[in-house]
């Protein structure tokens, strides 16, 4: 593959600043990014996945360091992400067979991307205004939907209690979410950390610098298996793009880790926000714009 | 080396009598048999040094190996632009030089041109699944376009170099991102819009160090390679972010 060195480093730095920032492992960033580049989406897909892997590994040390992971939680949201990815698996084979899994993959990421983005723009918006005018926290009460979710989550079966996050729930929250986050990691090529953090934060209350390093935590293993999957089955890691993106991510990373440490949750989740409303713009711009070229052209990798 | 050659090219062109076969006389030495490539491979430039009997003009035609494509057009579904349908292309080559002194169209008569297969959009394209002959047309046309676009087929009329009539030297430029295989180098003498002399020579383009071993790696031990570099990765992010974490603390 014939392209610019420099820029994939880039790439990794920017993904890997989000990722010890606010806890995503940029996934819906990079494949992006690396389609826009020229690379094939499957390559883009799986080498971003081993990309995340890396940063990963290395984000999760410095958040396990400061004490910001509940492995509790972290396990059993991976045992449901395992699960949920192998259903993932079979879904696309089905979508792929009937040639539609590219544009299903797109909608989703219309849809889960304008969603999410545009509700927690909101919301960190009224928590910062809240903030400036010395409110007391007690004030920022959920929405009522919110609430309506929690109350049904608060009646489900198997309570147990997360000490290190301070919170008691039922062990199906988060196994779904897990299960959830296990289909769009192999639907779309993302770890899943831009919907597990919302949810963790605003349905499961859990404190949100625990919930950085649990998605981590939870990003780590979910995105190794994937990684692994695709080199199995699809020969499609590329071993030089992934390791190219895995540096450039680890100083990103640091930084991201650094500046998260400083910065008010509040403010996290802005730029959170903000980065995820920007990508689903593009999409839909992308989507809404005539294409320069209508046929585009994939060929055998040799 | 290359002047080595130019100097035992020119002698022996000079030796040569004029008109003395059939066939005009017609020499070509591609000056590399083997292109290998690595991980920081960016394309390389092949020199082709021939000689000829007298005054003519030239045509090299440089094809890459075979390559299947999968082409697939955007459709309108209300105000989107989302994917539609998709077709397989076969036995295109992969790459398509023409190189030649003056504009191929301008020497050869177009009957010609497509009896040596002179024509960038007359390349051979099977469409799968079987359609009819315009929805067929349509695709390969589009095939072509992409295929210029991308620099893949192309004609130069400025690369060959004449000295005297009698010989020449081609510096032919390959991209970075080359098909492996066999490469064919066809050169034709053309003289009065017919083609008077015709040579092949060919050079194979294969990977090399890391690059072929890694290549092997994934695909003939693909579930090892997938486990081993994962691991990698994270051991990689852990190291990098561990140790200067510990520095600077």
């Amino acid at each position: 593959m014939d392209v610019n060195i420099v820029l994939i480093l880039f790439y990794g730095a920017l993904v890997g600043f989000l990722s010890g920032l606010v806890g995503v492992g940029g996934g819906f960033l990079i494949t992006p990014l690396l389609i826009f580049t020229g690379i094939p989406p499957i390559v883009a897909v799986s080498s971003g996945a081993a990309q995340m892997t890396g940063t990963a590994s290395g984000a999760s040390y410095l958040h396990w360091r400061q004490g910001n992971i509940d492995f509790k939680m972290g396990l059993t949201l991976l045992v449901g992400s395992w699960l949920g990815g192998g259903f993932g698996v079979y879904l696309a084979k089905v979508l792929l067979k009937a040639g539609q899994f590219g544009n299903v993959v797109v909608f989703l990421y219309v849809i889960l991307l304008g969603f999410i983005g545009v509700s927690m723009l909101i919301e960190s918006v009224r928590a910062i205004s809240r903030a400036s005018a010395r409110v007391p926290a007690a004030a920022s009460e959920p929405a009522a939907a919110n609430s309506l979710l929690r109350t049904w989550v608060e009646r489900l079966p198997w309570q147990t209690t997360y000490p290190a996050s301070g919170v008691r729930m039922s062990v199906i929250g988060p196994l779904l979410l897990g299960a959830a986050v296990g289909i769009l990691t192999s639907l779309m090529g993302v770890g899943g950390g831009f919907i597990m953090v919302p949810v963790m934060i605003y349905v499961l209350k859990m404190p949100t610098k625990i919930v950085v390093g649990t998605s981590l935590f939870q990003l780590l293993f979910t995105t190794a298996a994937v990684s692994v999957m695709q080199a199995g089955i699809n020969h499609s890691v590329d071993p030089f793009l992934a390791l190219i993106l895995i540096l450039g991510s680890v100083f990103g990373t640091k930084m991201g880790a650094r500046l998260g440490a400083r910065l008010p949750a509040e403010k996290l989740r802005l730029i959170l926000a903000l980065v995820v409303v920007a990508v689903a713009v593009k999409m839909v711009v992308t989507l809404l714009m005539p294409p320069a070229h209508i046929h585009s052209m994939s060929v055998e990798v040799r | 080396m290359m002047r080595w050659l130019l100097c035992l090219l020119f002698a022996s062109g000079c030796i040569l009598p004029a008109g003395a076969w059939a066939e005009e006389p017609l020499v070509v030495a591609p000056t590399t048999s083997e292109v290998k490539i690595t991980t920081d491979f960016a394309g390389t430039t092949i020199e082709a040094v021939g000689a000829m009997s007298g005054p003519g003009e030239l045509i090299i035609k440089l094809v890459g190996p075979k390559q299947e494509a999968t082409l697939s057009r955007e459709t309108k579904l209300g105000p989107f632009w989302v994917g539609g349908e998709s077709v397989k292309l076969q036995g295109a080559p992969s790459l398509l030089f023409l190189y030649a002194t003056a504009p191929i169209a301008t020497i050869l008569p177009p009957a010609e041109q497509q009896k040596y297969g002179l024509l960038l959009e007359g390349v051979p394209v099977r469409v799968a699944p079987h359609l009819k002959a315009h929805a067929a047309e349509d695709w390969r046309k589009a095939f072509y376009r992409i295929k210029e676009r991308q620099g893949y087929y192309h004609e130069y009329d400025t690369v060959i170099r004449v000295f005297g009539n009698r010989l020449f030297v081609a510096d032919m430029r390959l991209p970075g991102d080359l098909q492996v295989g066999t490469y064919t180098i066809e050169t034709l003498l053309v003289k009065s819009g017919k083609v008077a002399g015709h040579t092949i020579g060919t050079f194979n383009v294969r990977l090399s160090g890391v690059e072929r071993w890694v290549w092997n790696a994934a695909h003939d031990h693909a579930w090892l390679f997938g486990s081993l570099f994962t691991l990698l990765a994270m051991l990689l992010g852990l190291a990098l972010n561990a140790f200067p974490f510990r520095q600077t603390r």
